[in-house]
């Protein structure tokens, strides 16, 4: 073994361009695989390690109280692991200063945080124990870090001090009070938590456990159920959105490591066959000859591989931070160690194997044609094309170059490969910032570049990175529909829109529906363009419901929904699915008049409305903002008319791995023309000792690379528009989201006609090095070292 | 044969790190003239032919090759002198595996900008008068040792040089083979051209060339003229 590893590191100090471009194009896969894989994994991993750690409740459930009593659910049910409660529940109408939930919410009376399912996390304060207190579930607001404050609410109507602030992963109340003082709020309904045995992986398999539970009891008793699945999906969607991209440049990097790794070990065992018959010569056996080989090449891939999974670890964890931030997991989430396992012994034992077939020619090669390679004349190959091309009327260095691609089809192959996974790589990211950049305009239209929010006299609404304001606020005077009559009336305005959300039980639902009411002219500000499927409203009794309430709620185009508020009813028809919906809370849409039609008696303040504003093309933003604060200072108005942090982000990463990829792509090309000038350099001597200037001589090596490049830019173009086309909607579904078909439809002649050059800018920015080291070859040296 | 200077060296020196492989060589050659340089190996035989075709550059002293000072020449200007003044043989011939006959000959005129069809016909009367004209298609994998090589010469007076370079012509051939290329230089100085040879073999110095020019170390330790046998 001592030989192998002396000639493997010989070879390696002798190599030192191939070693690096091995090393390089190696660090650079794994980081991308690293971040990738991580993404992937974090996507899912996290909340089951939280839901574990809190005990999570698989199912809900909500028991009609009168039907069924908390003897019968307490008994011992089949399939059931441990269950917690009956603990009694009711809906309430919550209102308060400062930010959290507010209208109706779910309170639920528990004696303690703890229990076998559903283990709270008390963030702040203490758990209710007596009349008069609540635990709310939310994270605690800044100013109560430290020493908490006394914090007052009504809770139907009666007054309530906040005592404690909670978190639960399973999201069964919104409010928690002692049982004693449930029991004094009327509880109209029981609920059980239950974690069960066996399968609970689908919503479909939790409902067949839940349906074991509720066998035996009264008919109507189960008024409503709830899968954990359906906190696990919101707690991945942040994130969900990002990994079908990041797979997608992951899988696109592993290829063309794979094929450059393949190219570049091909290469070495072709450009070695003096060195393989030197070593037979000297007495290796064929199997020390496939070692020294196989071991030249995995030592710049193991450096490689290791240097890359740290580079991808920086990478990943500013992104894995941003994405859990939300979901109260604190700092649990990371690379785990199953990628460490993957990605540093598989990224290895991926560049042995690809070495290990080439290597195996060496086996086979006899010493004595190893030795000869190279002096004997060679059988030409692509020689009906040489013969071809020389007849052309082209600079001759350039038909030459062009016919060298066909002496080496198996290499060429390779390289045209890599160009054209290059290729796909910056096509894909192309359109994917056009697509985001689609998005976020109608993103634009539907907020209306103008966010207007009048003062309720307690708070103001300051645009980010602005400073607070100095005065303390004043509430408007105005009246909600005086402030929409103000805005229309400003210089610029085009159209104004008014945006009321509301909680509201619907019938067959567990938790409230948030309802959008909408008034003036919202359709026309472009909100209609986010329609995926169906269509807008064209009445009151109709609703379009953005696609992640769509899926959350498991509602489908043509599904009637019933609202109830007060014992008044309204039954809206879903007509259309939206992308996203106006900012704010989402939520179904639904006419304003429906909320007169609910609640004839409410009287709706401005503070709770808030005004979109789209002005006339060319209008000035920024003057629109000041009129409003000039016409009534307690009257904030913000300029929203820029990309949000996803899009950004989107398009910074997916640039980032695009020119990542693309350099990895050049690299390849870099090798091959490297691999061709050294098998070459006697040709190169006799061409430049018969005149060819050094000027010709790169044209002709770039040459040889330009029909590679044209032709993998040719093949990565459109395999490049398909992955757009099929990773972005898959994108969208991972965050719960749709997208509108004609966001996908963003590809014109002269972006196609960039992207085709981009293949030809890879090959030949790759082969400009070797290209001009080419030129400036000792002719000498190389005609005589023969 | 007239008395212009072709080749002109004065005290050129060539050191490899402390390896001086040329010692201050001065040497004329001129128009018509065929020169045979000998030696031992390592005397510095194809070093002297490397800084004559322009392949490689002095440490010291100036080459003029029909006029060019090469050491004023930049790599651009060296490769336009190659292509026009000097026409190179080697041992190994040198031809390009994935062209034929015809074409590896035409390349040469091809670099310097002449058109294919030009090109080829130059290349086709070269081949015909070197007797090879009906293997113009073959590709030198096909060729014998002796025909590689007319093909070789073939390429090389294809710009009409003004010198005839040959690193051992004969070198890699078999003694019938070699007998021809040795009629083909003969012929050639006869009808003007001027030659220089490079070679370890006596026979091919005394049948072609008119002076030989003998190193030892680097130097020239004699010269003297021959009375060609055939």
């Amino acid at each position: 073994m001592t030989a192998v590893w002396r000639a493997a590191r010989a070879a390696v100090r002798r190599r030192k361009l191939q070693t690096f471009v091995i090393g390089l194009v190696v660090l650079l896969s794994t980081a991308t695989i690293v971040v990738a894989l991580a993404l992937l994994d974090a996507s899912s991993a996290p909340f089951d390690r939280a839901f574990a750690a809190h005990r999570g409740a698989h199912a809900i459930a909500v028991y009609d109280a009168a039907v069924v009593t908390g003897e019968q659910l307490a008994a011992r049910k089949p399939g059931v692991s441990a269950s917690a409660g009956p603990f009694g529940q009711v809906s309430l109408d919550l209102d308060r200063n400062g930010p959290g939930p507010q209208g109706p919410v779910t309170v639920v009376g528990r004696a303690d945080p703890g229990g076998p399912v559903d283990k709270l996390d008390l963030w702040r304060g203490r758990w209710a124990t007596g009349p008069g207190e609540v635990v709310l579930n939310q994270p605690p607001p800044s100013e109560t870090r430290g020493v908490p404050n006394k914090v007052d609410v009504t809770l139907g109507g009666k007054p309530f001090t906040v005592v404690g602030y909670a978190f639960s992963l399973s999201g069964s109340a919104d409010v928690w009070v002692s049982p004693e003082q449930m029991a004094a709020l009327h509880p109209t309904a029981t609920q059980m938590l239950y974690r069960f045995s066996g399968n609970t992986s689908t919503a479909s398999a939790v409902g067949a456990r839940l349906a074991a539970v509720t066998a035996g009891l009264p008919a109507g008793a189960l008024l409503a159920a709830q899968p954990y699945t359906v906190a696990k999906l919101q707690a991945s969607a942040d994130i969900g959105a990002y990994i079908p991209l990041l797979a997608t440049f992951g899988v696109l990097g592993l290829i063309v490591a794979v094929v450059i790794v393949g190219n570049v070990v091909s290469g070495a065992v072709v450009a070695g066959f003096r060195h393989i018959g030197v070593l037979k010569a000297l007495g290796f056996t064929p199997r020390q000859v496939v070692a020294v080989y196989v071991t030249m090449v995995s030592v710049p891939a193991v450096v490689g591989c290791v240097l890359g999974a740290v580079v991808g670890l920086f990478a990943v964890r500013p992104v894995l931070a941003d994405g859990f931030d939300d979901l109260g997991l604190g700092g649990g989430v990371g690379v785990r160690s199953w990628v460490w396992a993957v990605v540093l012994l598989g990224m290895p034992l991926l560049v042995v194997v690809t070495a290990f077939v080439p290597a195996v020619r060496a086996h086979r090669l006899s010493a004595a044609e190893a030795i000869s390679a190279g002096s004997a004349p060679r059988a030409g190959r692509g020689l009906r094309v040489q013969r071809r091309l020389g007849a052309l009327r082209l600079p001759r260095p350039v038909s030459l170059g062009l016919g060298l691609p066909f002496a080496r089809p198996g290499r060429s192959l390779f390289t045209v490969i890599a160009v054209l996974l290059g290729v796909t790589t910056v096509t894909f990211a192309t359109g994917l910032a056009a697509t985001l950049d689609r998005m976020s305009t109608i993103r634009d239209a539907a907020t209306g570049q103008i966010v207007v929010h009048p003062s309720d006299g307690k708070s103001r609404m300051v645009a980010e990175g602005s400073k607070p304001p100095t005065s303390p606020p004043t509430a408007t005077t105005k009246t909600d529909s005086q402030v929409e009559e103000l805005l229309r009336g400003l210089p610029d305005a085009a159209r104004v829109a008014a945006i009321y959300g509301l909680p509201i039980p619907a019938v067959g639902q567990t938790q409230p529906l948030e309802v959008v009411f909408t008034r003036g002219d919202i359709a026309a500000m472009g909100l209609q363009r986010e329609i995926t499927v169906g269509r807008w409203m064209r009445g009151p009794d109709e609703t379009v419901v953005p696609a992640q309430t769509m899926r959350e709620r498991g509602l489908a185009v043509g599904d009637r929904i019933t609202l109830e508020l007060d014992g008044r009813r309204a039954v809206l028809t879903v007509v259309g699915e939206l992308m996203d919906g106006p900012p704010g809370p989402e939520g179904i849409l639904a006419d304003w008049s429906v909320l007169t039609a609910l609640a004839p008696d409410r009287v709706v303040h401005p503070w709770e409305v808030m005004y979109q504003v789209q002005l006339h093309k060319g209008g000035d933003v920024a003057a629109y903002v000041a009129a409003v604060q000039a016409a009534d200072p307690a009257i904030d108005a913000l300029d929203t008319s820029q990309l949000s942090d996803f899009v950004v982000t989107v398009v910074g990463f997916s640039s980032v791995l695009a020119l990542l990829l693309s350099t990895v792509a050049a690299l390849g090309v870099f090798n091959t023309v490297v691999l061709n000038v050294r098998e070459r350099r006697r040709d190169l001597g006799m061409l430049k000792s018969i005149g060819m200037t050094p000027r010709q001589v790169v044209t002709m090596v770039l040459a040889s690379m330009a029909l590679v490049g044209v032709v993998g830019g040719l093949l990565g173009i459109p395999l490049g528009m398909l992955t757009h086309r099929y990773v972005l909607p898959a994108a969208a579904e991972s965050a719960r989201a749709a997208i509108p078909h004609w966001v996908l439809e963003i590809w014109h002649v002269p972006t196609l006609l960039l992207l085709a050059l981009a293949g030809l800018a890879i090959a030949l920015l790759g082969a400009l090095v070797p290209a001009r080291a080419a030129a400036r070859l000792t002719i000498a040296e190389v005609l005589h070292n023969e | 044969m007239t008395n212009d200077v072709v080749v002109r060296l004065d005290g050129v020196r060539k050191e490899y790190g402390d390896t001086v492989a040329l010692d201050g060589v001065t040497l004329e050659i001129r128009t018509g003239e065929a020169v045979a340089v000998m030696g031992p190996s390592g005397c510095g035989k194809s070093t002297l032919l490397n800084m004559i075709a322009g392949l490689d550059r002095p440490t010291g002293g100036t080459i003029r090759i029909h006029g060019d000072d090469l050491g004023r020449l930049d790599e651009t200007g060296l490769a336009l002198f190659r292509r026009h003044k000097i026409g190179m043989i080697f041992q190994f011939f040198n031809l390009l595996d994935d062209l034929p006959a015809l074409d590896n000959v035409a390349l040469a005129a091809q670099l310097a900008g002449t058109r294919t069809g030009p090109a080829r016909q130059r290349a086709l009367e070269l081949l015909d008068e070197l007797g090879i004209a009906d293997r113009r298609n073959a590709y030198p994998a096909t060729l014998s040792g002796g025909e590689r090589q007319r093909v070789a010469v073939a390429r090389a007076l294809m710009n009409r040089p003004a010198l005839l370079l040959a690193d051992e012509p004969t070198g890699a051939l078999d003694s019938r083979a070699g007998e021809q290329v040795m009629d083909l230089l003969l012929d050639l100085n006869q009808i003007g051209q001027t030659l220089l040879i490079v070679t370890h073999d006596e026979r091919l110095a005394t049948r072609c060339a008119s002076r030989v020019v003998e190193l030892a170390d680097g130097r020239v330790v004699r010269e003297r003229a021959l009375e060609r046998t055939a």
